[in-house]
């Protein structure tokens, strides 16, 4: 029950000594080892930490839902000076709403949008169903979603990913609750989305006073939406603070390790990132001491003692508290050299892709029979233009970066560079020659592919060692004892120690999986590597060697990639060039430096200011927001990107193909808009 | 949803035609004789030209296809040789018997199946849950003959509480007498299948309470039973719904044995008196019948899946 002196005063939300584990077949996992978070009234927190860092058991923990296999003690939990745990199962829904990563798999696929936000307003309001449908449209309507009463009758299938975030956070926001949980709410929608998505937030948060735990992997839509910062590492808050100091000067190794790890935008090609050795410590067996050490790189003797989570010497007043020894130090994180970057893009010719389209077919030809008009018939087949005349060039040793959001095509235009899909229409060359639809060895050898997901493109039943061997043979490399010194030598190449050749694909840790599929794919001595997000299923740390590793691999064996990816961030630091790609094709492309800097393509400029960043607060209101997602519909035969354009002209954007404009040679844009109006836009990503 | 049942239906209309052309084909086109076959190899030369004179069989082929199939459509199914009878009668007359055998194993099926499926799921780990997994594992592995024979010496022979063969219409005998010659048919037949579809509708339970939307309604402080009932359940039968028409065919094949063991006048024994005295156009008429029947348990499941599946009743139009 409420205690009424202290309903009112003190933190909202006010967790200390927080600990979760779970019993698994090697022994208790302490997922969650005493943290304390307190959240003020109207205040934003934001959790960060890297996969496995039990941010997720915060929020279950929070809402009561950890389920039974889990051990939830604390020593004070507190909502609302309310026990937290004793009134969680009236709490949740009511007073703390929740919204969870993936709104596809938060919805019901059987009911509709507006019974599933309802449903808590009829279950704990006590309104009729007419009332609660009407506050359902309003809620609907609040959340930004046009025609809220065909949304409320409409299913999830639907709605496009970002509308359906949006009846999400409207259904959190059903019952009115003071504590908003948001555990990762934009990391499986596209850019431009997510950037719409942080912009209602913040309303929300202004217009009712709303208190948020944000928990989330990406510091830079962290940094955005909270006033204050909790790091975790390993089940362990290693540093919490407001989230401007925290960010500008990271006082915990780990804080500045993950700052440094991150590839930004803004900063553009800054040499080499700077990834964390090593990997999680295991939670069955926590460290006493410091469980970050055997990773950090200030390491001394006394480390190995428990740390207690601080304030650095001289930051008493500020309330920043630390969980290092050495946190009160000037300590630099030892970068290593900047290897001269060679001058690369101006080689020859290795890849061009002349035209190419691809279009797939929607349903079977049973789906086609129609019955409108009465009698039945086929209607024409539907056909999605995957990718519609693209043209793109890679030269020897260069890096071509593509961005675009989902269902851009991407990843078909990716398959089809390599003809592991048949192309419609259009030519392919490689190295001087024409590449047929069904090429032979020559051109496999040469050209091969890293997928995004390692545990689905790694044969789970063939250990390191066949998976890399299969194309060294295979394709004649070397043979016998030649062709096991050669898979040496490529796990070498990926910073893998021979050990590793019996191991199985689980047996592997997500950055070790990838590498792994770097290394096959390096086997057959390439000259040309597509990389399919290769780096996006990866943790910040893990991915900074990734990225680094590939980095190395051109330099020393002058392999050109072709960096297939979504994250701007990446695609800034790895790429020499970059084409962006919009429904189908391509809008803008050019060398990188030209591409993150006026003119631009509308498209681009958008995509741009759509990438959170860290330290960029004051960036929000200069940023242009697109409407609607991609597959809003468009008419044939104009700009493909006219119907969500801010800068449209008028019905020739349409109707009329946009020309090709070129600021500088080889730098080109599709737009109708006069060159000087496009240099005049401002630095999207900042003044930076 | 109206164009969505009427393509359904039209599907179905194509199966059942090709149907036609494979049963025709398996009886005629095989190697041999039919006049022979249906006489026995002893037959006069002179029989067996009346018969094929009688049956048309010197006619092309395709002539032969049109009248049988234009005989299907016009309600004809033919003529039994042996009964020389028409097959129409003898088989809506079986096929009543073994309706009323495989509509109450169907409904068992389902509701039985069904709610062990849900008890397991949200009891699993629990004792209750183990005693069924094992009761559920024996009876899928046990097959249905063993049942009928183990049965009727218990029941029948031992026991002498249940008639162990025949048949009696509710009218001779009352309800009491009717039904106890169901019973041990019913139970042989259902028996596995119940233990097939709890254990399908158990583990699609399972994943379903373990998904984001159930999550995310318990999150909405929604009540547990609420949960199972509206959020769990008409998405975790979507499998089951489509298993019980697969169902009904393996019931169909069941029937045949169970009305063989235990002497029910069906369609299953109609069946196997065809084929023991060659009386191929009962036997054509029979598996029409069993064809029709086993299309049209799925056309309903399709119709069933649309109905708890709004992705299909309604396209991917936005909102």
């Amino acid at each position: 029950m409420a205690d009424p002196g202290q309903a009112g005063k003190g933190p909202l939300l006010d967790l200390r000594g927080l600990s979760v584990s779970y019993a698994t077949g090697r022994g208790q996992l302490a997922a969650l080892q005493a943290i304390s978070l307190a959240i003020p009234r109207g205040g934003a927190m934001g959790l960060v930490g890297e996969s496995g860092s039990g941010k997720s058991s915060v929020v279950l923990a929070i809402l009561g839902l950890l389920g039974e296999g889990a051990t939830v003690a604390a020593d004070a939990a507190r909502f609302d000076g309310e026990d937290l745990f004793a009134n969680a199962a009236s709490l949740r829904g009511r007073r703390i709403g929740v919204v969870f990563q993936d709104p596809s798999a938060a919805l019901n696929p059987a009911l509709t949008i507006g019974s599933q936000i309802a449903e808590p307003l009829v279950l704990h309001k006590g309104m009729s169903q007419s009332e609660a449908d009407a506050r359902t449209i309003a809620l609907l309507a609040e959340v930004g979603l046009p025609r809220a009463e065909t949304v409320a009758r409409a299913y999830p299938h639907q709605l496009s990913g970002g509308m359906k975030q949006r009846a999400v956070i409207a259904g959190a926001l059903a019952c009115e609750p003071d504590l908003l949980l948001l555990d990762e709410p934009t990391t499986a929608l596209d850019v431009t989305v997510e950037a719409q998505i942080l912009d209602l937030l913040e309303g929300l948060r202004a217009r009712r006073g709303l208190s948020l735990l944000l928990v989330s992997h990406n510091l830079g839509i962290v940094d955005r939406l909270c006033d204050d910062l909790t790091v975790l590492y390993a089940g362990r808050v290693v540093e919490q603070g407001a989230a401007t100091t925290l960010l500008d000067i990271p006082a915990h190794p780990y804080t500045r390790g993950l700052m440094g790890a991150l590839p930004r935008a803004d900063k553009g090609r800054i040499g080499r990132l700077v990834p964390i050795p090593g990997g999680l410590p295991d939670l069955t067996k926590p460290d006493p001491g410091c469980n970050f050490r055997t990773r950090c790189a200030f390491v001394e003797p006394p480390c190995s003692a428990p740390q207690a989570l601080v304030s650095p010497p001289g930051e008493e007043a500020t309330g920043r508290l630390a969980r290092c020894r050495r946190a009160g130090e000037e300590l630099a994180w030892p970068v290593p050299p900047l290897p001269e970057r060679t001058v690369r893009g101006e080689g020859e010719t290795l890849l061009e892709a002349n035209a190419l389209s691809r279009s797939f077919a929607l349903g079977g030809w049973l789906g086609r029979v129609s019955f409108a008009g009465g009698r039945p018939h086929l209607a024409p087949q539907a056909v999605v233009r995957a990718v519609d005349g693209v043209s793109l060039v890679v030269r020897k040793g260069e890096v071509l970066g593509l961005v675009g959001e989902s269902g851009c095509g991407k990843t078909t235009l990716g398959r089809l560079v390599l003809r592991l899909i048949e192309s419609d229409g259009g030519t392919l060359r490689f190295a001087g020659e024409t590449v047929p639809q069904r090429p032979g060895a020559g051109f496999r050898r040469r050209a091969q592919i890293v997928f995004q997901n390692p545990d689905s493109s790694l044969n789970p039943r063939k250990t390191v060692a066949e998976i890399i061997r299969r194309p060294v043979t295979l394709f004649g490399i070397a043979r016998g004892a030649a062709a096991d010194e050669e898979v040496d030598r490529l796990l070498t190449l990926v910073r893998l120690s021979p050990a590793y050749r019996g191991r199985y694909p689980h047996q592997l840790s997500g950055g070790e999986k990838q590498r792994i599929g770097i290394a096959r794919a390096l086997a057959s001595q390439p000259d040309f590597l597509v990389c399919d997000e290769a780096v996006s299923a990866l943790d910040v740390s893990v991915q900074a060697a990734v990225l680094n590793l590939l980095d190395d691999l051109r330099d020393r064996l002058g392999v050109a990639y072709l960096f297939i990816s979504h994250d701007i961030g990446v695609i800034a630091h790895v790429a020499d060039r970059i084409a962006v790609m919009y429904r189908g094709g391509v809008v803008e492309e050019g060398p990188a430096a030209a591409i993150l800097s006026p003119p631009y393509h509308p498209y681009t400029e958008a995509l741009l200011s759509a990438v959170p960043l860290v330290g960029a607060r004051g960036r929000a209101a200069s940023r242009i927001r697109l409407a609607g997602d991609v597959s809003s519909p468009s008419g044939a035969g104009g700009c493909r990107f006219a119907h969500r354009c801010p800068r449209r002209i008028g019905p020739v954007c349409d109707e009329v193909a946009p020309p090709v404009i070129e600021p500088v040679p080889g730098h080109r844009i599709a737009c109708h808009l006069p060159p000087e109006t496009l240099a005049a836009m401002p630095p999207a990503l900042g003044a930076a | 949803m109206a164009s969505y049942i009427a393509r359904r239906l039209l599907a179905v209309l194509g199966v059942l035609w090709a149907m036609t052309l494979l049963i025709f084909g398996i009886v005629h086109l095989l190697p041999g004789n039919v006049a022979y076959m249906i006489l026995g190899e002893y037959a006069t030369a002179e029989a067996v030209a009346t018969l094929e004179a009688r049956l048309g069989l010197n006619d092309p082929l395709w002539l032969q296809y049109w009248r049988w199939f234009s005989g299907l459509l016009g309600g004809d199914f033919g003529r039994s040789l042996v009964m020389d009878r028409p097959a129409g009668p003898l088989i809506a007359d079986a096929l009543a018997h073994s309706a009323i055998l495989a509509g109450i194993s169907i409904v068992l099926v389902a509701i039985i199946g069904i709610a062990l499926g849900i008890h397991s799921a949200v009891h699993k780990g629990t004792l209750s849950d183990r005693v069924l997994t094992l009761a559920q594992y024996f009876f899928i592995a046990v097959p249905e003959f063993f049942w009928c024979i183990l049965l009727i010496l218990l029941f029948a022979a031992w026991l002498g509480w249940l008639p162990a063969t025949g048949y009696t219409p509710i009218g001779e005998g009352g309800v009491l007498r009717w039904a106890t010659h169901l019973i041990l048919p019913v139970f042989t037949l259902v028996s596995g299948l119940i233990a097939h579809v709890s254990r399908l509708t158990r583990s699609s339970m399972i994943e379903t309470l373990e998904s984001g939307y159930v999550l995310a309604a318990r999150a909405r402080g929604v009540p547990e039973g609420r949960v199972l009932r509206r959020h769990a359940l008409p998405n975790a039968l979507l499998p089951t719904v489509t298993v019980l028409a697969v169902d009904v065919g393996i019931l169909i094949g069941g029937i045949v044995v169970v009305e063989t063991v235990f002497a029910y006048p069906g369609l299953g024994r109609l069946l196997i008196f065809a084929i023991e005295n060659h009386d191929l156009p009962l036997l054509m008429a029979g598996m029409m019948v069993v064809t029709t029947v086993y299309a049209v348990a799925n056309l309903v499941a399709d119709i069933l899946y649309a109905f708890l599946n709004p992705r299909i009743r309604y396209g991917r139009a936005a909102a």
